[in-house]
């Protein structure tokens, strides 16, 4: 009993109930804390039922009693065949809480098992960490401040907290395809600038603080990019069927033409609507001019204003540059005067400068114009002169055939029948050939097409296998982190259930009830053997009497001293018969006594007299109650 | 843990015999925890005479790994398998997972503490001091009669201690504590999951 006893109360303190830790059977068992088992047994069970029922008895008497009579019922609700009452739980007897209770334990759903066994992904994970954390940082004790010392481990107090701020980095990136590295190639300043003068990624931001904020973004940014990258491959690139960078080259183009759009509408919408904003226009179609990627330098010339434009932009913007920081200096020395004066000087010669220079482009523009014109009508010139030429040979040999005109003419039908069954034969020999070109090329176009199928059938199978290596990687990342989970979790088992201990015990037990069981069988054998005996004996004993009976009996007649024999034997089979039955009685009534024996002592553990004295109390506590309220009625 | 394409390349350079020798391979990790641990930025911190012949844009670029590759690591409060058998998969060899194992577990408090100190923290409440008082009357009303708590909390925050002082009436501290208490219950609540 110790064993079921054990089970009972570790399965009753996972279902929530507070048992304490003196308690190891369920002999010991409390009134209070049987009601409160069952009731969270039943929540468990039965949450629609459990959750009207309340955990701990009530002071009065009458709400104690309603309180068991309502459990009753909902325990036969839940399906418990035994007996079952008020009395089950206010006036406790062993056997019977022990089987109520065990049926209560087998009722409860296997879920809580279930649910630990079920993969828990990173959030829970996540979760349980953190609710680690926070028992441990519960369970250190609370300690007044000048006490505290540095090794408790109070980094957030002392050290300087700062702000997540980003700043971009620069990383020396590595080439993608050997396309890439021609390009890098032609770029040897860029590769001197990583090799030389790029700082290493700690010392690029600008304040020390920012580089472990800086360098987790960028991370986390790759990291997010690639993903985004994946998806939208496996999603749509794989069935535009390019190569990836062709793939990527068409969507840039695409997103540049389209913000191109948009801000060619929006400039123009602009500039028509405000005509006293000249700002947004020229800003804009400058970074429309960035935007067309490789633009060739003609267009830039042909837009002469806004070339002049950016150009007197950055111009000027460069001339502020260097002279910040010298005017910066100067100020420090607070002769800013001269300075500025010989600043605007040279302000003043550098946009007379460059006004000059796009004077002088402009110059330049109308003569090449000018010169191609001049270059055009040249060649014009020279191809009326060569066509001039070619007449002219033409009627000059006309002119030498004309003296002997028929043999000539003559000649001429026969060279023009000639070439005319030269071009019939050229004919000819063209269609010979054309067929089997004309065949070749439909072989071709069939094959392309197959070809076609097939390729696009092999996309269909890449992405098919595509989507099974991501689920496969996930299901393996999942189960590697289901298997650590199960390690650490077998790890913080407590090692007291031991499994095989119970097998052991539930083996022995089994073994113990077959011998038992055959030492039953065995006296059974041997009971029903005595039966057999008794019977053949009984049965003898009649025959031999019923003989003797008879003999004695005629003799009887004849004799008067075989007659008293005969009464005597008579009397003697009587008594005999009585003495038996006498036997028997005492057999039945020793037996009797042994059943109100145990019956008596079942009483006895029963806890009768207790319970009835307690029913007692119970009794007069409801009287009084009732005495109570009915005063207070008749006060009312 | 996962690591991004160039981190993982980068960290496969400084793991490759052939690029990294034992000197300067121990040398750039040494870097890579100081230049992430110490209060300022150096430009020249990669300027070691052990990592002179090697091409610098590979010197940068494993750096650069390295320092992601040990931010991420205490990000995930990693442990030394965690970090291992990631190393491992970089092709880094027993004995310099070692290396980087060891140096990673003796600067683990304070990495923690740097990562630890982005962010922000309200002030911790070390102490209080209150005083029941009594208004008994005003300018404006004779008899106002009413009990009042004045309660001073001291504080620290980032070290700096600073008192917070008001007034409230009963209710507006049983208000303010039954709030505390509610606060305990959930903290409590959140350590129960």
């Amino acid at each position: 009993m110790e064993e079921v006893d054990r089970i009972l109360i570790h399965t009753l303190k996972q279902t929530g109930t507070q048992v304490s830790e003196e308690i190891d059977s369920v002999k010991q068992f409390s009134s209070e804390l049987i009601v409160e088992a069952v009731v969270r047994c039943i929540r468990v069970i039965d949450p629609g039922l459990g959750s009207t029922l309340p955990t701990s008895i009530p002071p009065g008497m009458s709400a104690r009693f309603r309180v068991g009579m309502s459990l009753a019922q909902a325990c036969q609700d839940i399906g418990y065949k035994g007996e079952i009452g008020y009395q089950t739980f206010l006036y406790s007897n062993e056997p019977e809480i022990r089987s109520l209770l065990m049926f209560l334990v087998e009722k409860l759903p296997r879920e809580c098992a279930e649910a630990s066994d079920q993969p828990t992904g990173k959030l829970v994970v996540l979760q349980r960490l953190i609710t680690a954390a926070i028992k441990a940082q519960l369970s250190v004790p609370w300690l007044p401040s000048n006490c505290r010392l540095p090794l408790h481990g109070e980094t957030k107090s002392s050290a300087a907290l700062h702000s997540f701020r980003v700043q971009p980095l620069s990383l020396p990136h590595y080439t993608k395809g050997a396309g890439k590295m021609q390009l890098k190639g032609g770029f040897p300043p860029v590769k001197d600038y990583q090799q030389d003068i790029l700082p290493p990624v700690t010392a690029q931001p600008s304040s020390h603080a920012s580089v472990v904020a800086s360098i987790l973004e960028q991370h986390t940014a790759e990291l997010t990019a690639a993903q985004e990258w994946e998806n939208e491959w496996n999603s749509q690139g794989l069935l535009s069927r390019l190569t990836p960078q062709d793939y990527c080259s068409r969507k840039l183009s695409r997103l540049r033409k389209r913000i191109q759009e948009q801000l060619r509408s929006a400039a123009l919408a602009s500039s028509e609507s405000a005509n006293g904003c000249h700002y947004s226009t020229p800003d804009l179609s400058e970074l429309l001019q960035t935007f067309k990627s490789p633009a060739p330098p003609d267009i830039i010339l042909t837009k002469g204003t806004h070339f002049t434009h950016t150009q007197k932009y950055t111009f000027t913007r460069d001339v502020v540059a260097v002279t910040s920081p010298i005017s910066a200096g100067h100020q420090l020395e607070s002769d800013t005067q001269d300075h500025q004066q010989v600043l605007t000087c040279f302000q003043q010669q550098a946009q007379q400068l460059s006004s000059d220079v796009d004077q002088l482009i402009i110059d330049m523009k109308n003569m090449s114009v000018t010169h191609t014109q001049v270059l055009h009508e040249l060649k014009q010139r020279e191809q009326g002169n060569s066509e001039k030429e070619e007449k002219m040979q033409l009627k000059k040999k006309t002119i030498s055939l004309m003296p002997d005109a028929d043999k000539n003419l003559l000649q001429l039908q026969l060279l023009v029948e000639a070439s005319v069954k030269r071009v019939v034969n050229l004919a000819s020999q063209w269609e010979k050939h054309r067929a089997p070109l004309i065949d070749e090329h439909r072989r071709l176009k069939e094959l392309c097409s197959n070809q076609d199928l097939e390729s696009s059938r092999k996309l269909l199978e890449i992405k098919s296998l595509h989507d099974k290596i991501r689920v496969s990687t996930e299901e393996t990342k999942k189960k590697e982190e289901i298997y650590k989970q199960l390690v650490t979790e077998l790890e913080n088992l407590p090692q007291d259930a031991t499994r095989s201990a119970y097998t052991l015990r539930i083996l022995e037990i089994v073994s113990n009830i077959k011998k038992q069981k055959e030492e039953i069988t065995k006296i059974l054998s041997d009971t029903k053997q005595l039966q057999k005996e008794i019977n053949s004996l009984t049965g003898k004993l009649d025959r031999t009497f019923a003989v003797t009976d008879e003999m004695v009996f005629k003799d009887a007649k004849k004799d008067e001293s075989v007659r008293k024999s005969y009464k005597y034997l008579a009397a003697l089979h009587e008594n005999c018969n009585q003495l038996i039955q006498t036997i028997e009685d005492t057999g039945t009534i020793l037996r009797e006594i042994r059943d109100l024996e145990e019956q008596i002592e079942t009483e006895n553990d029963n806890k009768t007299v207790s319970n009835l004295e307690k029913i007692l109390d119970d009794y007069k506590d409801i009287r009084q109650e009732n005495s109570a309220l009915a005063a207070k009625v008749r006060e009312g | 843990m996962e690591l991004s394409e160039s981190v993982q390349r980068g960290l496969r350079t400084l793991a490759n015999a052939s690029v990294f020798d034992g000197t300067s391979f121990q040398a750039l990790v040494d870097v890579s925890f100081w230049s992430l641990l110490s209060r300022q930025g150096d430009p020249a911190v990669l300027d070691q005479p052990e990592l002179k012949h090697i091409d610098q844009i590979l010197v940068k670029r494993a750096h650069t790994a390295a320092a992601t590759f040990i931010l991420e690591a205490v990000k995930h409060n990693a442990d030394s398998s965690t970090l291992s058998s990631c190393l491992e998969e970089l092709s880094f060899s027993a004995e310099r997972t070692e290396i980087i194992n060891g140096i990673y577990q003796t600067h683990k408090k304070e990495l923690d503490s740097l990562l630890a100190s982005i962010g922000r923290c309200p002030p911790r409440v070390n102490d209080v001091s209150w005083r029941l008082q009594y208004h008994m009357k005003n300018g404006h009303v004779d008899k106002v009669n009413e009990p009042f708590y004045s309660i001073s909390l001291s504080t620290e925050n980032e070290g700096a201690l600073e008192d917070i002082d008001f007034t409230c009436t009963v209710e507006q501290l049983q208000d303010l504590v039954g709030k505390l208490k509610d606060a305990a219950k959930s903290v409590e609540k959140a350590s129960q999951m």
